[in-house]
């Protein structure tokens, strides 16, 4: 299998025998797939549960399948999806109706980052990055997994390692920080204290670079990019002006660890998860900081000094470039490369919100996918917009075991379409766009 | 260490023998409860990685809930145990401290988080007649639950910041609404007082 059945040898020997012109062959087989691709598939009725802008339409590519992370999308379409505890999905979607008719899993060990470069599906366990050789056509690799960088640390806690590729085709992989607030033995409890968090960070919370062609690198040979950060699940290239723009996820339990500065609704709306361009030497100032969801002033944790209104004035943290509500979980990050979707999307990110577990007395929220619009220099404009909603069924949900989905993968399809998955139910999403453009 | 291990021992014979004997009982029959807590608290025993909680999220199935006396499930009250107890201002503080302290991360309906954090209901560390295992596991946190805890994504810190009434107050409350038969006897300072004493489980 190549492609799409109209492209298959039979009728392409057809096509040869009406046609005599070489160059009218060439052009008339580009305009068959062209027209393949632009064949958009039916949605489904009720768009897979979801509340979509007008014009956007969705359908299930698959369902019921193991809890999902992260996923990359082929340029035939295929679709290689992380499985958190056990091995990658294939998915392939045979004649052309949207469903995934083939469904195969392959390899072991779990994790969350996974990515196509030159030819490779490199994938992330949780303490390692590995690739596959792909075989043009083949949906399932034949060959054992090369190991790229190894003995990554695992503490469980925010142990997913999110990694992407820069514009200088190196790997930057993240490391995140087992840890609240670096609170010591408390850690979000009552009175947490703040320990120096100085050697720790020599191996966490950051990003490390690495070549993605040289077996077997540890840690201690990558170059570390950046520091201070908790964890960060979302990295992506912005193909407008080359750089890197990563999430990060905010602390939690602020009025646990000090209620005498935070109520529970302080802490239901703060601290913000934030996005920030990924440079050399940048410090995201966690965990002597945080960002005021409300005032997007960057104020002292508590385990650190902080009272919930002193404000951090060292002046060595990079200040964030989008800043989203508390507790929302930004897992995958990915810039809108095709033109099936209207003008407004061009060139603006999507990313995945697993939605929050810490904001009660508030319902948990944020269980949907947004649109971050970015300008024409590349950089975010500050905003964001609600894109695909309502994963969790509820709008009043109190706890994230009763959400029916949670967002987890966002790519961008060869033809446009937007994919998502879902670490909660295993469902798979494909967006279209059939309004006017 | 020995000798407070001893201490405690003493302590927890005379605080039971100050009522009646079946708590005494309690602590016999129930020589291992965090094994079995643990591959409850896991749901899948024997597998280093949790069964997908998403499908499942964390109902504790809690195969081997812990052994109960025919005493110890009804509504009982303790009048023997402790001095007039209102339960039901117990009950409510305990519900209030719940709220503030446990319920963000084992949810307002102890759910729990899936692969974050383990839901109680139901949990056999609750379930267990005997409080001393439950006493331990909030004083000291996710250290005493051992490698079962590996299946959740945060470990639970000591909450050892709370008086001992307090925590009395909050493990009578979870006894009577996370169990899977509600308890009704109450937990009292001076058992919390022996488990803050204690470095680990009960032997």
């Amino acid at each position: 299998m190549t492609g799409p059945p109209l492209a298959s040898p039979a009728f392409l020997a057809t096509l040869a025998a009406i046609m005599p012109k070489p160059h009218l062959l060439l052009s008339a087989t580009l305009l068959l797939v062209s027209a393949a691709f632009a064949a958009l598939p039916k949605p489904d009725a009720d768009n897979g549960g979801l509340i979509l802008p007008i014009g956007f339409h969705a359908l299930v590519v698959a369902d019921h399948l193991k809890p999902l992370r992260n996923l990359a999308v082929a340029d035939n379409g295929d679709l290689y999806i992380k499985t958190r505890q056990d091995g990658i999905y294939a998915l392939r979607d045979a004649d052309g109706d949207g469903r995934a008719e083939v469904v195969k899993e392959f390899g072991s060990g779990g994790g969350t980052g996974i990515a196509l470069h030159n030819g490779w599906l490199y994938e992330s366990t949780n303490d390692a990055v590995y690739r596959y050789k792909l075989t043009p056509g083949e949906l399932v690799p034949t060959g054992e997994p090369e190991r790229i960088v190894r003995d990554l640390p695992d503490e469980k806690q925010h142990n997913a390692k999110a990694f992407a590729f820069g514009a200088d085709g190196q790997l930057y992989v993240e490391v995140g920080s087992p840890s609240n607030a670096f609170g010591g033995k408390r850690d979000r409890a009552l009175g947490a204290k703040g320990e120096d968090p100085t050697e720790f960070l020599q191996t966490h919370g950051g990003y490390w670079r690495f070549d993605p062609d040289k077996p077997d690198q540890t840690q201690a040979t990558g170059f570390h990019v950046s520091t201070g950060h908790r964890h960060s699940t979302s990295i992506a290239l912005n193909p407008t002006n080359g750089r890197l723009f990563i999430c990060i996820h905010g602390r939690d339990q602020l009025n646990t660890v000090a209620p005498q500065f935070y109520t529970a609704l302080d802490n239901s709306q703060n601290p913000a998860e934030v996005m920030h361009l990924l440079r050399d030497g940048a410090n995201f100032g966690w965990p002597y900081t945080y960002v005021d969801a409300q005032t997007k002033e960057r104020k002292l944790n508590p385990e650190f000094g902080g009272d919930g209104k002193k404000v951090d004035d060292s002046g060595k943290f990079d200040a964030p470039l989008v800043v989203f509500p508390a507790h929302y979980s930004p897992m995958q990050l990915a810039f809108y490369t095709g033109t099936q979707f209207p003008e407004k999307f061009r060139g603006g990110a999507f990313l995945a919100f697993q939605g929050s577990w810490n904001r009660a007395p508030l319902p948990q929220a944020g269980y949907q996918v947004v649109y971050i619009p970015f300008d024409e220099k590349g950089m975010p404009k500050g905003s964001f917009e609600t894109f695909a909603d309502n994963f969790a069924g509820y709008t009043d949900l109190a706890s994230p075991g009763d959400a029916l989905h949670r967002p987890n993968g966002v790519a961008v399809g060869p033809d446009g379409s937007l994919y998502i998955t879902d670490s909660s139910r295993g469902r798979v999403w494909r967006i279209i766009y059939t309004g006017e453009k | 260490m020995r000798s407070l291990a001893c201490a405690s021992a003493v302590l927890l014979l005379a605080a039971c023998s100050k009522s009646e004997p079946p708590p005494v009982v309690a602590v016999a029959a129930a020589p291992t409860p965090p094994a079995k807590s643990g591959a409850a608290v896991a749901a899948a025993p024997g597998t280093e990685r949790p069964a997908a909680p998403a499908a499942a999220p964390v109902q504790t199935p809690a195969p081997a809930p812990a052994p109960r006396l025919p005493e110890a499930a009804p509504a009982k009250t303790a009048a023997s145990d402790a001095p007039k107890v209102d339960l039901a201002a117990l009950l409510k503080q305990g519900e209030k401290i719940y709220a503030d302290t446990c319920a963000t991360c084992h949810m307002a309906d102890g759910n729990g988080v899936p692969f974050m954090q383990p839901g109680i209901d139901k949990s056999a560390w609750i379930s267990n007649p005997d409080p001393q295992y439950l006493l331990s596991l909030i004083l000291r946190g996710a250290e005493v639950v051992g490698a079962a805890a590996d299946a959740y994504d945060n470990k639970m810190a000591p909450q050892d910041a709370l008086s001992d009434e307090q925590v009395a107050a909050v493990a009578t409350y979870v006894r009577h609404r996370f169990a899977a038969e509600p308890i009704a006897k109450p937990v009292t300072p001076a058992e919390v007082a022996i488990a803050r004493a204690r470095p680990g489980l009960p032997k």
